[in-house]
């Protein structure tokens, strides 16, 4: 261990020595180290950002929908031409034994709206939603004032709202919502409940929407064919079922037989959560083909930059030999110069990945998290570097002879 | 019952194959030193000293032959064996100083015990101490290029003395030295004998060997003459005033 401390400062004194050319030398684990670091940092922000997202959808909740989920390409033309999921379809639904809630959602393709009180408006960018009452339980809402609407709201001529907090906040700052007007379009609607905070996720705010029933929302944003169906399970076990249950009925309304294909998708949080792992994985791999090509770099230049150290301290190393060194504590010397070299690089490398992608959280509000496993990856890469690349140098330098050593200049 | 010698030197011989010939270097060497002697082995370049140093420095494995020094049979040891051999029984002196450069004056009397495995703060006491007892107790924190020659060659006889070997083992120790600086250095050597220290000189200087109480001649690979110092340097050479008449041979 004294032996190891002993090394660890000549190692430093080497590396103070030369700091340019080493410096020069570790380039390449320094980029493998941050490119893992800055791209895990990324999936990591990501999936933490996704996950809370899935989270608005209520426990044994799945949704029904003409568009897949998926991340990167999609065939839009084959999903176009599948039928509109209606609401009468949705309806269907509600008999089964194993569903609970049935929501049956609809929005212009997520397109922006203005909402204004006679005192304030806010900007257009609210997301206007028309459901029906089950809606708070498939996307688990939380009421933080006044309640959800109700079928007899709806019976009532149904021009009532819950709103999210964001918009609460413009239109109604320091008083509470409930019972006041807003307008949609100029159409007067009757806020019954504000929706408790969710806070945001990738970068965006998860509190800026109006619902409003169905049926009002026809008649105020145009009429839409097509919905999306969230479905909650009577209870989280009955989940397979409920999905079971869902799939065949939809089918048989749907008009499909036999092996024909599913013309809807069905996606909970799990399978979300699986394709995005899909999506991170493949990143991943690209990442750790990207930082083992800069390792195998790296590391050449750590062996070529340790080749000339052994070689400009033959002198040296002969003068060790002579006094007592072991050719086992010389080798050790040199790995562990190599691998304190490559150590360097590797923290070099942490700081600049970590700190780039702590930049971008703050500057750009990419979502980006430094994963602790990413940085202890690429130091124990980095480590591995030194030793593999490092390992030959150090066999050179431990079987030279003392004698020839010291006669060099 | 008389005592065992340090240094057991027996028919000790050693061959390079140079192309397809083979050289002898050593070429049967047999001599013994006590504990306490000061000796000089003397020569022409070639005479076959150089190996002889470095058979006794445990640097180099005989062709044959058997060398003890100190109890141990240094041509059955292995490769670590020989680093701890020349680790704790022999104080190298260099013709060159061998001073690590981006060392201290400290840092490189301290190296042998390093390779002891001594804990940092004996080390260093040590060390100190040695590199008073040649003098440079000021000069501790300098590097080897901020230093004289002749106080560079008292640092690497600092590190020579500071583990306490039994044999004190100078290869030219005056070679890179101003005339004046190597007296200084050989009278240095004068005073460690005085207290005890045994010490083997490689030189081919005859005024050197001359000063030594006893000398060994090396010609061709072989001894040729050992006896006091005087004698054996004026032989083959140009007569010097000998400090003992008519103890010539």
């Amino acid at each position: 261990m004294r032996g190891f401390v002993d090394n660890l400062g000549l190692a430093f004194n080497t590396l103070r020595g030369n700091p340019l050319r080493s410096l020069l030398t570790l380039l390449g684990i320094v980029i493998g180290a941050a490119t893992v670091v800055a791209m895990m940092s990324l999936v990591e922000g990501f999936r933490i950002s996704v996950n809370k997202d899935l989270e608005g959808l209520g426990a044994g909740s799945f949704q029904v929908q003409k568009w897949p989920a998926t991340f990167g390409h999609v065939d839009r033309a084959k999903y176009a031409k599948r039928p509109d999921l209606t609401r009468e379809q949705g309806d269907a639904l509600r008999s089964l034994p194993h569903v609970g809630h049935v929501s049956i959602e609809a929005y212009h393709g997520g397109r922006p709206e203005k909402i204004s009180t006679r005192d304030r408006a806010t900007k257009p960018n609210v997301t206007v939603g028309g459901g029906v009452p089950d809606y708070q339980f498939a996307n688990a809402i939380t009421i933080a004032q006044g309640r959800f609407f109700t079928d007899t709201d709806i019976a009532l001529g149904g021009r009532v709202a819950v709103v999210g907090a964001d918009v609460a906040d413009v239109l109604f700052p320091g008083e509470s919502g409930v019972g006041k007007e807003i307008r949609i379009r100029s159409t007067p609607f009757t806020v019954v409940g504000v929706a408790e905070r969710r806070g945001s996720t990738l970068g965006g705010s998860q509190d800026g929407w109006v619902i409003i029933p169905l049926d009002p929302y026809y008649q105020v944003l145009g009429r839409v064919t097509n919905h999306n169906i969230a479905i909650q399970a009577t209870a989280p076990e009955y989940f397979n079922q409920a999905q079971d249950e869902v799939i065949a009925r939809l089918r048989s309304i749907r008009g499909l037989r036999g092996l024909q294909e599913n013309d809807f998708d069905i996606y909970s949080n799990e399978t979300l959560t699986g394709t995005f792992n899909q999506f991170a994985g493949v990143v991943a791999a690209a990442t750790f083909a990207v930082t083992l090509l800069a390792l195998v770099v790296g590391g050449i230049g750590v062996m070529n930059i340790m080749l000339v150290s052994v070689a400009e301290r033959t002198r040296e190393i002969g003068v060790r030999m002579a006094l007592g060194a072991r050719r086992r504590r010389i080798l050790s010397q040199f790995v562990i110069e190599a691998v304190t070299l490559s150590l360097l690089g590797g923290v070099l490398g942490v700081l600049l990945g970590g700190g780039g992608a702590i930049l971008a959280r703050e500057v750009w509000s990419i979502p980006a998290s430094v994963p602790a496993w990413a940085v202890l990856l690429s130091l124990l890469s980095a480590s591995g570097a030194g030793i593999v690349f490092g390992i030959y140098p150090a066999i050179r330098a431990s079987r030279l002879d003392p004698v020839e050593a010291m006669r060099t200049e | 019952m008389t005592e065992a010698p340090l240094i057991s030197v027996e028919n000790l011989t050693r061959h390079y194959k140079v192309g397809e010939e083979e050289v002898r270097a050593l070429d049967g060497v047999s001599f013994d030193v006590m504990r306490g002697e000061w000796v000089a082995v003397v020569g022409q370049s070639g005479s076959g000293k150089s190996t002889l140093m470095n058979l006794i420095g445990a640097l180099d494995t005989p062709s044959g032959g058997s060398y003890r020094i100190n109890g141990h049979d240094v041509e059955k040891l292995s490769d670590d064996q020989l680093a701890d051999l020349r680790n704790n029984e022999i104080g190298f002196v260099f013709q060159t100083f061998q001073l690590l450069s981006r060392s201290t004056a400290l840092a490189n009397v301290e190296l042998p015990l390093v390779y002891r495995g001594l804990p940092r703060k004996e080390r260093k006491e040590r060390a100190v101490k040695a590199l008073e007892a040649v003098g440079l107790a000021n000069r501790m924190h300098h590097k080897p290029n901020e230093l004289s020659g002749g106080q560079r060659q008292r640092v690497a006889i600092a590190r020579a003395l500071v583990g306490n070997p039994s044999l004190l083992l100078a290869d030219e120790p005056t070679g890179n030295l101003d005339s004046a600086t190597g007296e200084e250095i050989i009278r240095l050597f004068g005073e460690l004998h005085q207290r005890g220290h045994t010490i083997l000189l490689v030189t081919h200087e005859p005024r050197l060997a001359a000063r030594c109480p006893r000398a060994i001649r090396l010609s061709d690979g072989k001894v040729v003459a050992d006896g006091p110092g005087a004698d054996v340097a004026s032989l083959g050479a140009p007569p010097v005033p000998s400090p003992h008449p008519g103890a010539a041979a």
